[in-house]
């Protein structure tokens, strides 16, 4: 890719820039390009004139340059919310809508950070910030010991990027390209498949572990032992990861370069804002998500019960679905155009990055707190994660895609919101237990 | 497709050469499997009865009733229901009627592919895909209604079971064997959809059998709301990917799905284009089979447990094994004839398609006939059952995905369907007939000592 001259297209205007790049051009990751197509067209001219003026840009390039900008209103109303005691499934409902803009918000961000910093790191800081909501929130219900609501979610961002938004674009992406055959690199596939496995090792071992003795013979020697063979596989899960984002930005990255060529391509290559603003931006985002977390986690009991809802159904379902709404609507659009590459990309790598990345994290940050939370998620919910990634992968393996396959991913995904709608858990079991 | 298919007339070998455009008929894999097993129709005999009304009534009967080899099968039906009226053993009703159904089935198939010859292809599709397992589908309505709800399941499941390891099992062993020289391929694309299918109902099953062990406490009346209702809306959902697949495989992928011709294959060749039975009788004649079809299996379900009884077997036993061999005989047949000949993708459709169509179809609508009767029927078929399931299916589906076949494989799925009916055998467990409460007791409770949660 060096020394090349390369035709770079402005997303949004859709105009060919010349551009020589003596460099390696920076290709951008699968979940960057998703999120891209949400972003309005930026105005290009900087106004010579003033700090104020390019102050009032910068607003409104991170503030308005998203058609999710009409939810983030919705930020403010659950602060005031809170602080005047509005009714707590209000806060709740609204910190929830308020989390969706912000995720795409500090995506774009990253991007336009990872510009200044370079292929690989910037590589690294999506790898780590791409799924910060899901990390967010994670951490606040840790904060607050409720465990199930913990497990709840983070096993439903990774139901959900595996069924949910792959299903929905395969099926669309199918229906739309009827008379086309759409084929994709399986290699990027695989990969993120047997990850996936090894994630489901250490999830079903402690399940098994924990189940394998009788009731009245397990003792806290047994109890301690799933814990730290929990904090175990979560080390060797990270140690998994890092090799994973040394194979994807190191040794192997034509595995995962989004095929970048002809038409409607992707970002321009210049960073709209400056590295500072970018960097101040994210961390203040971050704060507004971590404080909207905060609210998420304090008041599900409370929505659950006046929508009469299980907390599970809540967290299992409607938390993700709110988290990933950014990427999902990403990945259905580039199905639609036939680019699988890309969609896979995001799919298959925001379920990993939550797999092997933030549950381990969420594990030995309860350990430090010195918290016993371990990986046994359950056998109703594990069996339904093993049969996801059974499936996704049995789907994926051959390298083409029909409609069928999307319908098949999203009626799972519908099976099993169905068998969690109806699930009730008896009032005895509490949130801050398991 | 070739541009320039020919097709042969089965029974005499002529070599006849029509057309594309004059093929409307739907030659799908289940057509044509059954149509191995017809025989010639001698015109000769009946011409020399001089009236014309009697002599094309009696070529049509001749034509339906002894238009197959299995016909020497229908003499089971009278004595079957001579039995029952006459009260001869309770056994011996059940072997005659179990005997009477296995022609019924392959008539009934021949019948529907008469019928698709003047509906054109999307029609006659769809009726092959409702028609097709007929005989399972009524034998299940029928031990619904009279409460044995374990029947159901059993026979269900067990037709599953049959398709995916048996008649596919045997069908790549012999195939196999044929053709040891040869390299044997065929299409995954069709077995992948299926497979895909089939992993969906696994997946319903498995919830409901989930949500039984994640409990360990309560309320055994929620429970069984909570499975039931969850077991309604999932076969609602199977009956939406149903439809789906239907829409994917008639009209617009159906190049995945068309059989595949053999244009340098002499001799036995595809069934003919001019159905031999015209529209109305064929009709009356499909009518009037369903109705038999539907009294011996009435006899069937009423007779089987004085026939476990009388054998020594249990009644999942025969349930799962005895009535899917008989149901699919037919079909089983015709599977391992195609094999014979190296036309892999006849088999496959067959026997996967049968699979689809009974795990996506025949299930959920009887659960929907369970609920409308006012049963609480669910999904949920025990841990063994669907243990078996699972591991059916994962097998299958890889044996099935590098688009290749040997003998080997046929003989590992065979074996593994004997297992699973030694399994069976061996295992005695309770029947429970109480229509309020369908959960099967005695398999929990040895089965609550392993999995603890």
């Amino acid at each position: 890719m060096a020394s090349m001259q390369e035709q770079n297209w402005d997303l949004e205007s859709g105009d060919c820039i010349q551009k020589e790049t003596s460099s390696s051009s920076q290709t951008p990751s699968s979940s960057i390009l998703s999120s891209s197509f949400l972003r309005r067209r930026p105005n290009q001219e900087r106004p010579p004139v003033g700090m104020f003026k390019q102050f009032l840009n910068n607003l409104r390039l991170v503030f308005l340059g998203t058609k999710l900008c009409v939810l983030i209103p919705a930020i403010p109303l659950a602060i005031l919310g809170q602080c005047y005691g509005f009714m707590t499934r209000w806060i709740f409902a609204l910190s929830l809508l308020g989390l969706a803009p912000l995720a795409e918000r500090m995506s774009f961000l990253t991007e336009q950070i990872a510009y200044f910093t370079g292929p690989t790191v910037g590589g690294l800081l999506n790898a780590t910030c791409g799924n910060a909501t899901e990390l967010i929130l994670a951490l606040f219900a840790l904060r607050e010991r409720k465990i199930l609501v913990l497990k709840y979610s983070l096993l439903g961002s990774v139901l959900s990027n595996l069924l949910l938004v792959l299903g929905s674009s395969l099926f669309l992406g199918g229906l739309a390209n009827l008379k086309m055959e759409q084929t994709f690199d399986r290699k990027q596939a695989d990969v993120n498949s047997l990850l996936l496995l090894l994630g489901l090792l250490c999830h079903v071992l402690p399940l098994i572990f924990g189940n394998s003795v009788e009731p009245q013979l397990l003792d806290d020697m047994d109890q301690n032992s799933v814990v730290w063979l929990s904090r175990t596989s979560g080390i060797l899960m990270l140690v998994a990861y890092g090799a994973y984002l040394f194979f994807q930005l190191r040794t192997h990255r034509q595995f995962f370069e989004a095929e970048g060529e002809d038409e409607d391509e992707l970002s321009e290559n210049e960073a709209v804002i400056g590295f500072w603003s970018a960097f101040i931006w994210l961390v203040a985002m971050t704060i507004i998500v971590a404080i909207l977390s905060e609210y998420v986690v304090g008041t599900i009991e409370a929505a659950s019960d006046s929508w009469k809802i299980s907390v599970s159904f809540i967290s299992l379902i409607l938390l993700p679905i709110v988290g990933n709404a950014a990427e999902h609507a990403g990945s259905v659009i580039f199905a639609l155009k036939n680019k699988l590459d890309i969609t896979l990309g995001v799919a298959l790598g925001s379920a990993t990055q939550i797999s092997m990345f933030v549950v381990p994290v969420s594990v030995i940050v309860a350990w430090t707190m010195g918290i016993p939370m371990d990986l046994d998620f359950g056998l109703l919910e594990t069996s339904c994660l093993g049969f996801s990634i059974i499936l996704t992968a049995f789907t994926l393996q051959d390298g083409n895609s029909h409609y069928i396959k999307g319908v098949v991913l999203c009626l799972s995904y519908a099976v099993i919101a169905a068998c969690f709608f109806f699930h009730k858990m008896p009032a005895s079991e509490s949130l801050y237990q398991r | 497709m070739a541009s320039n298919a020919e097709t042969w007339l089965l029974e005499n070998g002529n070599l006849k050469c029509l057309s594309k455009e004059m093929r409307h008929g739907v030659r799908t894999a289940h057509n044509m499997s059954s149509s191995s097993l017809r025989k010639k129709s001698e015109i000769a005999l009946v011409s020399k009865v001089p009236y014309r009304f009697v002599r094309d009534f009696l070529a049509n009967l001749q034509e339906v009733i002894l238009g197959t080899k299995l016909s020497v099968l229908f003499l089971a039906i009278p004595f079957a229901i001579a039995a029952q009226c006459n009260h001869f053993g309770r056994p011996w009703v059940f072997a005659l009627s179990l005997l009477g159904l296995t022609p019924l089935a392959e008539r009934v198939s021949f019948l529907t592919e008469q019928i698709a010859m003047y509906t054109g292809p999307t029609v006659g599709g769809l009726l092959n895909a409702t028609c097709g397992n007929a005989t399972e589908l009524i034998i299940a309505i029928l031990a619904l209604v009279q409460h044995k709800v374990d029947v159901v399941k059993y026979s269900l499941l067990g037709s599953v079971l049959s398709n995916l390891l048996l008649v596919l099992g045997t069908s790549l062993f012999c195939g196999g064997l044929a053709n040891v020289t040869k390299e044997q391929k065929f299409d995954r694309k069709q077995s992948d959809v299926n497979s895909m299918l089939l992993l969906l109902g696994l997946l319903c099953h498995l919830l409901p059998l989930m949500l039984k062990y994640s409990r360990n406490s309560s309320d055994v009346f929620a429970l069984e709301t909570t499975v039931v209702s969850l077991s309604r809306v999932s076969c609602i959902l199977m009956l939406i990917a149903y439809l789906a697949y239907l829409v994917f495989q008639l009209w617009t992928h159906r190049q995945f799905f068309e059989a595949q011709e053999d244009e340098d294959e002499d001799g036995d060749g595809i069934a003919e284009e001019k159905p031999v039975i015209g529209f109305w009788s064929g009709f009356a004649w499909l009518a009037g089979m369903t109705g038999v079809i539907a009294l011996l299996s009435e006899y069937v379900v009423a007779t089987i447990e004085a026939a476990s009884d009388t054998w020594g077997l249990s009644v999942s036993f025969i349930s799962l094994i005895l009535l899917p061999i008989v149901g699919n005989a037919a079909e089983h047949a015709g599977a391992i004839i195609f094999a014979f000949k190296n036309k892999l993708d006849i088999s496959l459709g067959v026997a996967l398609g049968s699979a689809s169509q009974i795990s996506m179809f025949v299930v959920p609508l009887t659960v929907i006939v369970a609920w409308i009767i006012g049963i609480n029927m669910d999904l949920d078929f025990n841990l063994l059952e669907t243990g078996s399931l699972a591991l059916s299916i994962i097998i299958t589906a890889f044996a099935l995905q590098d688009g290749t076949s040997h003998y080997m494989k046929g003989l590992v799925l065979l074996l593994c369907y004997v297992v699973i009916g030694a399994c069976f055998f061996v295992s005695r467990s309770p029947l429970n007939q109480d229509p309020a409460n369908v959960v099967d007791l005695g398999m929990k409770s040895s089965a609550h000592g392993i999995l603890r949660v």
